[in-house]
């Protein structure tokens, strides 16, 4: 069987160097390089695992079966829709774009072109995160009423200055952090969301305010469940580790907590160093590609789908007209 | 001594724990209440005595101690006041703004003292946070997020505990504590969302909310309420984030004693959950003598009669917000 061929399409995003290193292990793929708009990221990236730097994204596209999207957010469209019209499967980093107009734009791309498109939402693979929707499913809350999500971290200019550029990113912790919380709640309760509130401030982060560092989102499903998100970059940097995600649900049955990173050792080092979580979690980046892989090999259907990518961006959009407004503000995304 | 004399109104778990704590702090104690059998209950456990009515109480007493349903909050407390006798109510303070208004106006102008029974500001661990964010450790407070979560009463169907014409519902009964704890960290409440599945899905009979808060400081805070969990579950957790720090409690994770044993002892729980801290301190004997200092000493207690109209405004702001779907500010609510 061929080797898939994969090139990363930009690399400012902080997970560009674990695509890599794991699409480079695996043994179906043969990496196809990697471009991006800096030229000194690209090479680094590329040489880290033995692979190229591409001169254009033109150039990689011609090389590649499939790319890996891990660009600023404000690209994802137009990088997108180069791939598509070169007929190269997209997998996107999250969010997906930064309108819901852009989102749409690149799964009308790729369905034209006849490419898969896949959002890069690890979380579905956590596997706590995985038992805790087994255990809904087999009916142990009963049936669900509410679910409380936390999905709040360190700020991320520590991984790159885009990351709180509004511009580049599109927003703040609201665009970083709801993502990943709405696509599960949508897993969990299979039912869209048909209502957004949301609150944010800019208090968090002491000297920084260019965009939002707290938010707290509230959403109603078509079926009667509601939620709520805490979005925020609340984690100082004396933080232990970057943050987390975790998931109450909530049914006539009663309640289960999961805490998706709790699956970790305490370490301290010297008295400077403070304490540090160390995972030892399962590598949920690492089932998220082969899903990839896999659905491209088959010709499927993604497990996060470009229309999963939309919905959590229509509710991120839907929350900063909120933050607006002060006011509730409704969707009807199709059932 | 100045010879405060306390009359307790109400011989349930409210009326029976602070008949206890003021007999621990020394001060005479008289209870009376409707049923004259919970009353010799109390009595007998705590050495309170009895009085045959609330008329013969409250004229006995220098403070009324209301313990009392909600309901009944509004005309006992202007019986006091009238009597200028004066009044420690527990929370919430009334069922309606205007009634909390009359009461706060009542004891105002027959110049006695009026304390609402936020017991919650007297357990250590939330005393503690508090003083946390005071010495600036954090910073200026910006996302807080404050959940209660016990399992339903055990109270027979028809308790006024579950009648919201009575009690003002799980929100205004359990999830006051914590607002009233948010507005204590942040100030003042601008704004209320909130969704209580009492609301949502009144058929399934769960009562569990959650309340989005906006101060006007800029803080945002997130509530959880809940009376859906499974018995003995009384879970607590508290996390203010700042501009410089976070400081977190989260009683599943502060158990100081667990065990493992083949012959379970009894949760220790009554037929209402209550939060509980491994502490030589009782809040509630704590939260009592604060008041008798106050009264005593002339000066402000931990929680003022303010406090408590406050608590209420937000509590309120939060079950219109559940029944409308709107968000309520809470200068709004009557």
């Amino acid at each position: 069987m061929a080797r898939l061929r994969i090139g990363i399409l930009s690399a400012a995003h902080v997970h560009a160097p674990a695509y890599l290193a794991l699409l480079a292990r695996m043994e179906d793929v043969a990496l196809a390089g990697v471009w991006d708009e800096d030229p000194v990221l690209a090479r680094e990236r590329a040489h880290a695992v033995g692979t190229v730097a591409a001169a254009t994204p033109a150039g990689l596209l011609a090389e590649s079966d499939a790319i890996v999207i891990a660009g600023v957010n404000r690209d994802h469209r137009a990088l997108a829709e180069q791939a598509a019209a070169a007929g190269v499967h997209v997998l996107c980093e999250k969010p997906l774009a930064t309108s819901a107009a852009d989102a749409r734009a690149i799964i009308d791309a790729c369905r034209r072109a006849g490419v898969l498109l896949m959002t890069a939402f690890p979380s579905p693979w956590n596997s706590v995160v995985e038992a805790l929707i087994s255990a809904v499913r087999e009916g142990q809350v009963g049936e669900v009423v509410s679910l409380e999500g936390v999905n709040t971290g360190e700020m991320p200019d520590v991984h790159g200055a885009w990351f709180v550029d509004p511009a580049l990113a599109g927003g703040g912790a609201v665009t970083d952090h709801v993502v990943h919380l709405a696509d599960l709640y949508r897993r969990i309760v299979r039912s869209e969301v048909v209502e957004v509130y949301a609150v944010a401030n800019r208090i968090l982060q002491e000297g920084f305010d260019r965009v939002e560092t707290g938010g707290l989102v509230a959403l109603r499903f078509r079926n009667g469940v509601f939620a709520t998100i805490d979005c925020s970059w609340s984690k100082p940097r004396s933080w232990p580790t970057w943050g987390g995600l975790s998931i109450e649900v909530l049914g006539t049955g009663g309640a289960i907590a999961a805490d998706a990173f709790r699956q970790r050792l305490d370490l301290w080092g010297r008295r400077e160093d403070g304490a540090s979580w160390r995972s030892f979690g399962s590598d949920a980046n690492a089932a998220m590609l082969r899903a990839f892989v896999d659905a491209v090999r088959t010709g499927g259907e993604p497990p996060v789908t470009g229309e999963d990518g939309l919905r959590a961006v229509e509710i991120v959009e839907a929350a900063y007209r909120s933050i607006a407004t002060g006011a509730p503000v409704r969707l009807d995304p199709p059932a | 001594m100045s010879g405060e004399r306390v009359g307790v109104v109400g011989g349930g778990f409210m009326g029976g724990t602070h008949a206890a704590a003021w007999a621990a702090l020394g001060v005479p104690v008289t209870i009376f209440a409707e049923d004259a059998a919970d009353a010799a209950g109390v009595a007998a456990r705590t050495g309170a005595a009895t009085a045959g009515s609330l008329e013969a109480l409250i004229a006995g007493a220098t403070i009324v101690d209301i313990c009392t349903p909600t309901d009944t909050h509004a005309p006992i407390a202007l019986a006091a006041a009238a009597a200028r006798r004066h009044v420690i109510c527990e929370k919430p303070l009334a069922l309606s703004a205007a009634d909390g208004e009359a009461i706060v106006a009542a004891c105002a102008a027959a110049g006695v003292r009026l304390f609402v029974a936020h017991v919650l500001r007297y357990f250590p661990e939330v005393a503690e946070a508090k003083r946390i964010v005071d010495e600036g450790a954090i910073g200026d407070p910006a996302v807080i997020r404050l959940k209660r979560a016990a399992f339903r009463p055990r109270k027979p169907a028809g308790h006024w505990l579950f009648d919201p014409a009575r009690s003002g519902g799980m929100v205004l009964d359990l999830m006051i504590h914590d607002l009233d704890f948010a507005r204590w960290i942040a100030g003042d409440v601008v704004s209320v969302q909130c969704r209580s599945a009492a609301n949502e899905r009144p058929e399934l009979g769960v009562e569990h909310a959650l309340a989005i808060l906006r101060h006007a400081s800029g803080a945002i805070s997130h509530v959880t309420g809940s009376w859906a969990y499974a018995e003995p579950a009384f879970r607590t957790s508290i996390e203010i984030a700042g501009s410089r720090g976070i400081v977190a409690y989260d009683s599943e994770e502060a158990r100081p004693i667990s065990s493992w044993l083949h012959a379970a002892p009894a949760s220790g729980q009554g037929a209402v959950g209550i939060q509980k801290s491994l502490t030589r301190e009782d809040p509630f004997r704590d939260e009592l003598a604060d008041f008798l200092g106050a009264i005593r000493e002339g000066r402000e207690a931990r929680v003022s009669a303010a406090d408590g109209l406050a608590a209420l405004r937000i509590g309120l702001a939060a079950v219109e917000a559940a029944r409308t779907g709107r968000v309520v500010d809470p200068a709004e609510v009557a």
